[in-house]
This record gives C-alpha cells, sequence and structure tokens, in this order.
C-alpha cells in the first residue's frame, strides 16, 4: 500500500482529499485494528497539528498533541490532565494523542469526555476551509463522526473556564492499561450561594458519551439548599433518562455505578 | 523508508502498515523484542524511538521515516544497560526473562526522564510492562539500585 507522509498541514490536507486515506497520528488504535489493504495517512510529523496554543476564548490542542505532551504543559487544564495521566501507560501516551482519540469514535475515550464536560468544540480543516463543531454534535454515535471524508481533525478548542469543583472518575479492571468500563465528569459551579454551572458526562455506558444538558438546567440557579434537598429527584431524572448499553460489564452494573458516581459528585454542592 | 537502527541508517522496503515489532523481528533479526499481545497491553515489544517509550506492535512503519530506533541489541553496549542488568541480576529481578528486555527498555526510557525516580515513579514508568513471573517488587528494586549505582549516567 502506499506511504503517505506529509511534513506540512497544507499537504496533508491535500493528500487526504485526493486519497482519502485514513489518517494515522498515534496508531495506538489503528495498529489494533491491523487493517488490511490499508493507505495510512501518516499525520505525525505534521509540526502545525503538535502545539498547544491560546487565545482569548480557548485552549487551542492539536490533534497531533500526545497524551504525554499535554501532561507536560502548562496551558492544558487539570480536569483533562487528571483523565489524560490515567489513559493505559505511559508507552500508549507517548504515542496516543487528542485527534486520534476523538477519531477511533468511542465514548469509552478518556479524553473526549473531559471535551463534553467542558464544552470543547472541534476545529476540522480540509482544502475547501474550516468547520467548528461542538463535539456532542461531532460525536453522532459509536464510530460514526461528523468528519468528511476530504478533512482532517485540527485541533480541540476548548473554551476557557475557571472551574471551581468538579469529580472525576475512571472505573477499569486494574490501575494501569485498563480501559474504562465507566468513567464521570462533573463540573459545578457556584455564586453567592447559587449553582451557576453544572455538567456532568458518563463515558463507557453507550454508544456515545452521555450528557444531559436538560436536567443540568432545571439545577441552574437553585440556591446550594435547594439543590441538597433535590438531590435525590436529580438522580432519578437522570436514571430515568440514561438507557445504557451491555458491554464488557451489564448494563445493570453500569447503571448502578453511574448513580453512585452522580450522588458523589452531587456531594459536592 | 528510512531510520536508524541502533545507531545504523537502514532501509525497508514493504507495506507502510507493517508493525515495527515485526520488521524488527523478522528483517532485522532483533528478537529482543517479543510479541506478547499485538494490542500495546503488556509492554513486551518496548523500544525507544527519538529516545522515547513506544510499543512496536503500535508502531506502523510508515510513521518512522528518519526516526532513531533503539532496541536492546543495540542498548546492551551502553554503561547504562551494564548498570540495569548488574542490578537486575544482582537482585533475581529476572525468572522466565520474556517481558525483560522491555522492561529494561521502559527503565531505560524512565531513566532518561527522571535519573532518581521515586518508587512511585518507577512503578508508574513500568506500568505498561506486565511481568507474570516475579511480582514486579524485585524489578522496581533493581531499577532503584541502577539508579542510584549508576548515577550520572543519565
Amino acid at each position: 500500500m502506499v506511504n503517505y507522509a506529509p511534513k506540512t498541514l497544507q499537504e496533508a490536507l491535500k493528500l487526504r482529499q485526493e486519497t482519502q486515506s485514513v489518517p494515522y497520528a498515534g496508531g495506538t488504535d489503528l495498529m489494533v485494528e491491523n487493517r488490511k489493504d490499508v493507505s495510512y495517512l501518516f499525520i505525525n510529523r505534521v509540526a502545525e497539528l503538535q502545539q498547544v496554543l491560546e487565545d482569548e476564548a480557548y485552549i487551542r490542542i492539536g490533534s497531533g498533541v500526545t497524551f504525554t505532551q499535554a501532561l507536560e504543559n502548562k496551558l492544558v487544564p487539570e480536569l483533562m490532565k487528571e483523565a489524560v495521566s490515567k489513559i493505559a501507560a505511559p508507552a500508549i501516551r507517548n504515542a496516543g494523542t487528542f485527534g486520534g482519540n476523538l477519531g477511533n469514535g468511542s465514548a469509552k475515550a478518556d479524553s473526549v469526555l473531559i471535551e463534553y464536560v467542558m464544552d470543547a468544540k472541534i476545529r476540522l480543516l480540509s482544502v475547501n476551509g474550516e468547520r467548528i463543531v461542538d463535539v456532542d454534535r461531532f460525536y453522532k454515535g459509536r464510530r460514526d463522526l461528523d468528519l468528511r471524508d476530504d478533512e482532517l481533525i485540527a485541533e480541540i478548542l476548548i473554551p476557557k473556564q475557571k472551574i471551581e469543583k468538579y469529580a472525576y472518575q475512571k472505573v477499569g479492571g486494574r490501575n494501569a492499561l485498563a480501559i474504562s468500563r465507566i468513567s464521570f465528569a462533573g463540573i459545578v459551579d457556584t455564586q453567592d450561594g447559587k449553582i451557576k454551572r453544572i455538567a456532568a458526562a458518563f463515558g463507557a455506558v453507550a454508544d456515545t458519551v452521555l450528557r444531559y444538558k436538560e436536567i443540568e438546567k432545571t439545577m441552574l440557579g437553585k440556591t446550594v439548599e435547594e439543590a441538597k434537598e433535590l438531590r435525590e429527584t436529580y438522580i432519578k431524572a437522570y436514571m430515568d433518562n440514561m438507557v445504557l448499553t451491555r458491554g464488557r460489564v451489564s448494563a445493570e452494573y453500569r447503571k448502578a455505578v453511574c448513580e453512585n458516581l452522580l450522588r458523589d459528585f452531587l456531594e459536592l454542592i | 523508508m528510512n531510520f536508524y537502527l541502533n545507531g545504523k541508517p537502514v532501509s525497508h522496503e514493504g507495506d507502510p502498515a507493517a508493525r515495527l515489532l515485526d520488521v524488527l523481528r523478522d528483517d532485522f533479526d532483533c528478537k529482543s523484542v517479543k510479541c506478547g499481545c499485538k494490542e500495546g497491553e503488556c509492554g513486551a515489544c518496548a523500544v525507544l524511538i527519538d529516545d522515547v517509550l513506544y510499543n512496536s506492535c503500535c508502531v506502523a512503519m510508515g510513521s518512522i521515516e528518519e526516526a532513531h530506533v533503539l532496541t536492546l541489541e543495540g542498548f546492551r553496549e551502553t554503561k547504562q544497560f551494564a548498570a540495569l542488568s548488574k542490578a537486575f541480576g544482582e537482585l533475581s529481578a529476572v525468572q522466565c526473562g520474556f517481558c525483560i528486555p522491555g522492561m529494561v527498555m521502559a527503565s531505560h526510557a524512565l531513566l532518561l526522564k527522571n535519573p532518581h525516580p521515586t518508587t512511585d515513579e518507577i512503578r508508574e514508568g513500568l506500568s505498561g510492562n506486565l511481568c507474570r513471573c516475579t511480582g514486579y517488587n524485585a524489578i522496581v528494586n533493581a531499577v532503584e539500585n541502577a539508579a542510584k549505582e549508576g548515577d550520572g549516567l543519565w
């Protein structure tokens, strides 16, 4: 098969359009699949995709940034670092990238869960221009992404935000090298004793990451005391809405763990 | 595809999607690189590419153009290897040996970044390398000793 190894982003976009070859960043998911008769577009040498930048509104993580590079970068938010530090082990974190974690289209992707609660946007590029898509719109379903044949994931745009309290939990079979069985991230900020923002997302329990903005809205503006009293009501709302799939563990187990993780998170209020 | 293997320029004519693991073993006779899982889960095939640790089963040949690949076959010529080898031997950190090339490469990668690691940092550094014989403690102690006795080498 053909070796497409661009050195610049322009070259990469042109090759992507002309060949529809499969973008290869870190290889840690693709090489496990070990597809036959595939031509990869090796974007691991494209420097433009390997930067973490900051502008007025966003922390911009290049799709080719590895998890190890992110852990060593001051701009990357702590919550993201906490999730990324629990991915696999050093050799995988040295190779695995943010773009690859997204592009693999799995609801188990640990960095993607954080992108959901932080309201990240995905910047997509093609020779024809750019599109910027909310992460929850980009992730349509299992292995189903809003990514066109000529596009590359260029950056993850994380809105700059002050996070007051957050929770992150990854439930796996062991400490290192674990694929998430259930993962949870939540953020809650209060102002003048009232809930100003709340975001909670569940990973690895369905075809995509789950976040229920409608339920979150019912909590906004409540005082801390009110929210505490309504805690069981919120939990019930989540449980009524969550339709979980069976994976490596049963749907029932997943749901019970989700409920516990949510309850722990709501204790933070 | 051209790259450097243990310091020497080499080239590979073949499928760019081939695993570095298979090419190292089959075409370059680097039999220290073990195949344990082909999923990046065991670390037995770990090598250094440009001084960074990777599982060679999860590296496609097309991604390493002009890169420097280090396997145990090259690393064993160094003083750093001598320090690790002595420590592993003295502490009986080796039983069946299958995981050891990967363990040694992971130890070297760790010490390059962090020449004076804590016990926890060593465990973290080796967390991607599975060993079914030793129970790990002897290996962790060996890396600790190598870092002490080989002080200045990394």
